[in-house]
């Protein structure tokens, strides 16, 4: 059963149709046109549009598993993918969950905790506190720590939850607002803080383990192109401009973590990188959405191993088979108003074009006459290029985006247009500000 | 006098019939004040098949006249506006019906309300369904071959087009038909400088969250509830097993859906009719799936 929706849902049922395993699709009212919806070989509506009661509907949705004698259920990302109940009731009905197990998956999705376990493993971890118990402590905290601060959400992910904080005044309402969003899209709306390192680069390394105990890591990707709220727009991978002492070191970390706590199936693990210090931020086991970039390189199938781990085979591997070629870039379509501080843009697509050729590759649950709903997130589409040089991968990436027509609904394809024409990005030399910064020239 | 809320149906297939809707709204201002009108629609003739198409709208009004005068006051309109009283289903210039009289029932040789075939008539449900949200299960419940009988006319700039040849008018229907029968959900035909595009939307209301919550005011004494799942599971009918065109005096226990182990039972949610059994008795439903449709009186 593939529990979730849009691209995800779709990229899932493509890999298990290559696999020939049939699939499940569980929906919402509000997607009951999706295109993954139609080619799943079942399909149940598990409840009306609102996340809560349907996506999040954990009866419904194990009800629909074992009705329709689904073995195992795969949970994308967002949504139930990092949720430790949710893995366990799986597992008290017999269904296999694909990702790790329910103990990993609460150490390190908390990520608070997650941080305390990599520290045992010798891993250098940005400063910060547990979860916090009050106001009253996160302004202790901040105060020790040093402003500016970041409040993150523990059980957060995509960036929400998560607020700036610079100054002591500041505080309070920020508190207000991590908590009521996390709230709201984690069901758990407590935060910890964690020191705000100027101009990093927001590094990741993409780890696979099989339930032998092998582990091994795909290389790492630049995310460092991030919209204000830390959502993700462009990444890439390998990471530009990255010394191979650093880079490897990024490796080497993400394995040792992966061991210590007997990691298995799909994950991967945040850093932030400033200069030669290198922290780890979180880590995130599951399936992520920006996988296709190392797919590209890797010349492999990440979901397909996901579901193969889980169906307890081992890796076939290791990490001298693997080996990274050429350079892969993605970029996120959202439908959203850019100048309207990326407000989402409903709307119906009337009129679709997708690009082609080359070392272009598109994941989309989008086609012309599609409705884009209001209740979830607002991305659309994904758009990756590959080539043998980095240079390469660019021009068709350029390609592709001018190719792309969408109509009826605002994107942000000018926006990745720009953002690839920009010189930081050419010469490869971007932090995590290079967004913000290039939006406040406008 | 107490101000009551009365729902009247507009038809004409005779003469101008765009301005034969708009007299009529302007006179039915001296009957009460108007709240809100529906679309206007092109629709097939009922009952014979000879004549030209007509226009159908239906208006909600406040009004402080009692249901018979406001039949009578109906008469007279129908009357200025040049309708002669002439065979039972002729072309009509106009003709102007009580639909709903606040939650009244009324059956006497003059007056029946609720109009005794409000159910079954598309071009009466259609579009007091957009009026009023109750009545879109009824109108959902009719055969696709008869709602596609209901064209909604587009307005441009605000005004009705007036004219549409019969000729288009029947391509339109049968493109319509066409729809109706299929999965496609838009059809369009070009030849030469004509086209004609004809698509089929999709109507999802917006249901409350009891599939039939009563509404505190309202007009309709006629209810046609469906009765859907609100969770994933294997429906089963309760035993002793209801039967179509049974009727209970008050809330039944129908079937249960089990889930997980637990069975959630599902009620009649009051006295009623038992019109249709929707879904298979031992089969899995999901969330939404209609189950039961019942008739309350």
């Amino acid at each position: 059963m593939i529990a979730n929706r849009g691209e995800i849902a779709l990229r899932i049922n493509r890999a298990c149709q290559e696999l020939g395993v049939s699939t499940v699709a569980i929906f919402s009212e509000a997607d009951r046109d999706s295109l993954h919806v139609r080619q799943a070989d079942e399909a149940f509506c598990v409840g009306p549009g609102p996340a809560g009661r349907s996506y999040l509907n954990i009866p419904n949705i194990i009800s629909t598993a074992l009705i329709t004698r689904c073995d195992a259920i795969h949970p994308g990302y967002g949504f139930l993918a990092e949720n430790a109940r949710f893995a366990e009731i799986c597992s008290d009905h017999g269904l296999t969950f694909i990702g790790p197990e329910p103990r990993v998956i609460a150490l390190m999705g908390d990520k608070a905790s997650a941080k305390k376990v990599v520290r045992e493993a010798g891993v250098p971890t940005t400063p910060g506190t547990d979860v916090l118990r009050s106001l009253e402590e996160a302004y202790e905290a901040a105060t020790s720590i040093g402003y500016p601060i970041l409040l993150k959400a523990t059980a957060g992910g995509g960036g929400r939850g998560m607020r700036v904080v610079e100054e002591p005044g500041e505080l309070q309402r920020a508190y207000a607002g991590a908590t009521a969003e996390s709230e709201a899209s984690f069901k758990d709306g407590r935060l910890y803080v964690e020191k705000l390192i100027r101009t990093p680069r927001h590094i990741e390394v993409q780890v696979l383990g099989d339930e032998f105990g092998n582990v091994v890591h795909l290389g790492e990707r630049d995310c460092s192109i991030q919209k204000p709220a830390h959502q993700k727009i462009v990444e890439e991978t390998p990471a530009p401009n990255l010394a191979p002492a650093i880079r490897a070191s990024l490796h080497e970390m993400a394995l040792r973590v992966c061991r210590h706590v007997g990691y298995t199936n799909a994950g991967t693990l945040e850093f932030l990188a400033a200069g030669d210090d290198v922290y780890f931020m979180e880590m995130n086991t599951r399936i992520q959405v920006e996988h296709p970039v190392t797919e590209m390189v890797y010349n492999i199938d990440l979901v397909k191993e996901q579901i193969r781990i889980a169906s307890g085979e081992s890796l076939g591997y290791r990490q001298n088979d693997l080996a990274g070629r050429g350079h892969a870039i993605e970029c996120r379509i959202n439908a959203e108003d850019v100048r309207n501080h990326f407000a989402p843009a409903a709307g119906t697509v009337s009129k679709l074009v997708f690009p082609g050729g080359p070392g272009i590759r598109v994941d989309t649950h989008l086609y012309a006459g599609a409705t884009i709903p209001p209740y979830y997130d607002s991305m659309i589409a994904k758009v990756i290029a590959y080539g043998d040089t980095r240079e390469i991968a660019i021009a068709r990436m350029e390609r592709a985006l001018s190719e792309t027509v969408i109509e009826g609904v605002q994107t942000t394809i000018d926006l990745c247009i720009e953002i690839l024409a920009a010189p930081a990005f050419r010469n490869g030399r971007y932090d995590v500000e290079f967004l913000s910064n290039e939006l406040a020239l406008r | 006098m107490s101000a009551h809320l009365a729902y009247v149906g507009i038809g004409t297939n005779a003469g101008d019939r765009a301005e034969n809707v708009s007299r009529a709204l302007r006179e039915l201002q001296s009957v009460g004040t108007l709240l809100a009108r529906s679309s206007t629609y092109l629709t097939a003739p009922w009952g014979r098949f000879d004549q030209a198409e007509f226009f159908n709208a239906v208006v909600s009004l406040e009004t402080e006249l009692s249901p018979h005068d406001l039949l009578d006051a109906l008469h007279a309109i129908e009357r200025r506006l040049g309708r002669t009283a002439g065979e039972r289903w002729g072309p009509r210039v106009i003709d102007l019906d009580v639909l709903l009289y606040d939650d009244l029932t009324i059956a006497d040789e003059r007056l029946r309300v609720p109009h005794e075939r409000l159910a079954e008539r598309a071009f009466v449900l259609v579009p007091l369904a957009e009026l009023d949200h109750r009545f879109a299960a009824m109108r959902d419940a009719l055969p696709p071959s008869e709602l596609a009988g209901v064209i909604r006319v587009e307005r441009e700039g605000g005004t009705v087009m007036s004219e549409i040849s019969s000729t288009i008018s029947g391509r339109v229907r049968a493109l319509a038909n066409f729809l109706s029968s299929g999965d496609a959900v838009r059809v369009r035909i070009e030849r030469g400088s004509d086209e004609i595009e004809v698509a089929r939307r999709r109507q999802h209301v917006d249901r409350p969250r009891r599939a039939n919550d009563r509404a505190a005011s309202g007009a309709a004494a006629l209810r046609f509830d469906t009765i859907k799942a609100d969770l994933v599971g294997i429906f089963n009918l309760s035993r002793p097993a209801p039967s179509e065109g049974e009727t209970f005096d008050g809330d039944r226990e129908l079937a249960y859906i089990e889930a997980l182990g637990i069975r959630t039972p599902v009620h009649s949610m009051g006295a009623g009719r038992l019109v249709r059994i929707s879904a298979t008795d031992g089969s899995p439903v999901e969330y939404g799936q209609p189950l039961f449709s019942i008739a309350r009186t």
